[in-house]
């Protein structure tokens, strides 16, 4: 039992269904949710999800060259650039429609 | 380079130097008169002792001293640098550093208290370097930019008084109709350089006389570089600038007239004067239009009223007699001679008569000889005696210099086959004559009638020099004249020297007499019709040419040239070329232009239907299609 349980964590599948899981989640989120920082968080999800296929696929595949690690503090980096611009966005978009409703942003239509 | 030959040293340190000096006064001190003058006046003097003593030292030069480098090199093409120093260039050298030097020192005077003191011997440097650097240039491009830079330097000259329009204007006329020569100037040395391979001047003299030139290479060659020499000498029919230069101050007249600027055009004649009488054609152009100048702008001459401008023409005639006298020894086999000789003292009286007028023009605030006669012009005595000297010169009157000068040309035209050459010389020496002594009998015998201010005929007084001081002629304006008179009563006695030196050898002819007779006839006929239409007592002070007015008209609108080019310029050049660009410019340039822009922003408009602004909407799509992608590329192959 013991060791069937440290199976599943020492295999690469379960890592790509949980990374399939979260991307699967954050897409939706992004497609479906009318919230804007529903938006930008399940953006942050897809991106967690990408983390977590290279982390796996540096540990399980490639391991010597520690790239896919360096590439996820490369994501999480960006990720927090990306959450603060994202989040200003948002803040403007606020102030301006008092709303954070992302139907309610049609200033761009052509 | 090791030991660097001084002489080579010493043409490039005048030319870094005037150089230095016009960049020197541009930059920090236009602003002070003196200083500038002191620079300036520096660095003239520098180059004239340079010239000199590069003179006086390679004067028994047997083979031309060659400094070259070659500055673009590319197959068959070869451009060269550097200097080439030959009797030819060493003559020229002397006679531009030495007028330019005297012209600095009489403007001095001539330009005292003038707002834009600094400026005018800033331009007076750049004109040096160009001519020098012209004159010992050793390659014909970089004659070339020379030659640019001399009408750069007279455009900025002629136009120096630029907030008079007439000047301004006059400036603008001089640098577009000489660039309008320079177009088949520059041709022309494309052309040679294209067929021919290097532009080096003594690698070209060398082949033309050891007849290594195809002819149809040659005329077409010829006649090109000829339309830079028409340009820039002012021959028929694009002289039509160098009256209106008069615009300029009277010192730049000068050195315009003698020593740099028309003479450029001449000095390449005889630069490249074994290359061109290899083609007869070439020769026979260049004196028929030389001819034709003479004419044209000696019965201009004779009715002009305005000092400078007689002068002006009397410049364009003998820049045609020139190039009538290297023509005719071109066509008979002759030598340079005459027609630099001719340049060489011409260079001398012509700014000496330049620099008369500029003193009773400084003196009398007036261009009009008629009314400096009426005020009394000839009591300055020196300006009087010394353009008096210069007019003898002219006409070619013995002992001074112009006499010689004009027997060397007028025997070369004796030699040609066709003596209607030498009778339309002859009639050129005869008009020169008269039109000359027209100004000076005006000047010399005033009529109380004339334009008021007259005292009747007086006495010649003979004023001692403290009292021409009193009359307002400072010694830096006499000192010069006096200078040039010397030149023309010495230079026709250098003849055979002078020729030594140009030619290595002494040809002597045996005098003709009848030539002789009938040159000095016509000077003097030239002077006596004047004495007699302007100088006896009962004289009617009116041209002899007066008694047909049609004609005396049609001199007056000055053969209607500039009404020739005016028509010229609005049928021709604004009426079809300006229009045809300017149509072309409008609707085919500017068309393909707005056609872009309009053709971008209508797709715009078109394609904005996409942008619904419903952003989840366009993420789907944009998954969709990623995903698409992806699957194709992962299994589509």
């Amino acid at each position: 039992m013991e060791s069937a349980r440290m199976l599943v964590f020492n295999q690469l599948e379960t890592y790509l269904y949980l990374a399939l899981m979260l991307f699967a989640i954050g897409l939706y989120g992004v497609l479906a949710r009318r919230n804007l920082i529903a938006v930008l968080i399940s953006v942050e999800l897809i991106l967690n999800a990408a983390s977590i296929n290279f982390m796996a696929f540096n540990r399980f595949l490639a391991p010597t060259p520690a790239v896919g690690q360096v590439i996820t503090l490369f994501i999480m980096a960006v990720a927090a650039a990306e959450a603060a611009i994202a989040l200003s966005i948002i803040v403007a978009v606020y102030r301006k429609l008092r709303s954070v409703n992302i139907e309610q942003a049609t200033e761009l239509r052509g | 380079m090791g030991s660097v030959n001084p002489f080579f040293l010493g043409c490039t340190l005048s030319l870094v130097l005037s150089l230095s000096a016009f960049g020197l006064i541009m930059i920090f001190t236009w602003r002070r008169p003196k200083l500038s003058l002191a620079i300036s006046l520096t660095v003239s003097t520098i180059c004239l002792i340079i010239a000199w003593l590069t003179f006086i030292k390679l004067s028994a030069l047997k083979e031309p001293l060659i400094l070259s480098v070659d500055w673009m090199m590319s197959d068959q093409i070869r451009v060269p640098f550097g200097f080439l120093l030959d009797p030819t260039s060493l003559l020229m050298f002397v006679i531009v550093a030495t007028i330019s030097w005297l012209i600095q020192l009489y403007s001095i005077g001539y330009m005292a208290g003038d707002s834009g003191f600094g400026r005018y011997y800033a331009f007076l440097s750049l004109f040096a370097l160009s001519m020098l650097g012209l004159v010992i240039s050793s390659g014909l491009l970089q004659l070339y930019i020379c030659w640019e830079l001399v009408g750069l330097s007279s455009y900025l000259l002629i136009g120096f008084w630029y907030e008079k329009f007439s000047a301004s204007e006059a400036g603008k006329k001089a640098f577009v109709v000489t660039r309008f020569g320079d177009i088949g100037f520059f041709m022309g040395l494309a052309f040679l350089v294209l067929n021919f391979g290097t532009l080096d001047i003594h690698s070209i003299n060398s082949a033309a006389m050891s007849k290594a030139f195809p002819a149809w290479l040659l005329t077409p060659a010829a006649l090109l570089i000829f339309c830079g020499i028409m340009g820039k000498s002012a021959q028929f029919p694009i002289h039509v600038w160098l009256p209106d230069a008069m615009e300029g101050p009277t010192p730049v007249s000068a050195l315009l007239h003698s020593a740099t600027m028309v003479a450029a055009g001449m000095y390449l004649l005889t630069r490249l004067f074994p290359f061109f009488s290899c083609s007869p054609t070439a020769m026979t152009v260049i004196l028929t239009i030389c001819t034709i100048t003479l004419l044209l702008s000696s019965t201009i001459g004779m009715v002009a009223t305005d000092i400078k401008q007689v002068w002006a023409y009397s410049t364009i005639s003998q820049l045609g007699f020139m190039g009538m006298g290297l023509a005719a020894a071109g066509l008979t086999g002759g030598y340079l001679f005459a027609g630099f000789y001719h340049l060489t003292t011409h260079a001398g009286f012509k700014a000496l008569l330049f620099l008369c007028a500029g003193v009773f023009i400084h003196h009398f605030h007036t261009n009009d000889f008629f009314v400096m006669s009426a005020k009394g012009g000839r009591r300055l005595l020196i300006p009087m005696v010394t353009v008096t000297i210069g007019a003898l010169a002219l006409a070619g009157i013995f002992p001074f210099s112009g006499f010689f000068s004009k027997e060397a040309i007028l025997a070369e035209l004796w030699n040609l086959p066709n003596k209607m050459w030498l009778g339309l010389g002859l009639l050129g020496a005869f008009l020169t004559a008269y039109y000359t002594f027209r100004v000076i009998f005006v000047l010399l015998f005033p009529r109380p009638q004339a334009v008021g201010g007259g005292h009747g005929v007086e006495e010649e007084h003979g004023h001692g020099h403290g009292q021409e001081e009193e009359h307002g002629v400072p010694w830096v304006m006499a000192v010069p004249l006096i200078i040039l008179a010397g030149f023309t009563c010495v230079l026709g006695f250098l003849q055979a020297p002078i020729q030594k030196f140009l030619l290595g050898e002494v040809h002597h002819h045996a005098p003709n007499y009848v030539l002789l007779v009938s040159a000095v006839g016509c000077a003097l006929g030239g002077i006596g019709m004047a004495w007699l239409d302007w100088g006896a007592k009962g004289a009617k002070w009116e041209g002899f040419i007066r008694k047909v007015p049609v004609v005396e008209n049609f001199f007056i609108q000055k053969w209607y040239m500039d009404h020739f080019w005016r028509w010229f310029l609005n049928t021709v050049i604004y009426g079809l070329f300006s229009r045809t660009f300017t149509y072309n410019d409008r609707r085919v340039v500017d068309g393909g232009v707005d056609a872009v822009a309009f053709g971008t922003i209508g797709s715009g408009r078109l394609l904005s239907f996409i942008q619904t602004a419903f952003l989840q909407l366009n993420l789907l799509f944009m998954v969709l299609v990623l995903g698409g992608i992806g699957i194709y590329l992962l299994m589509g192959r």
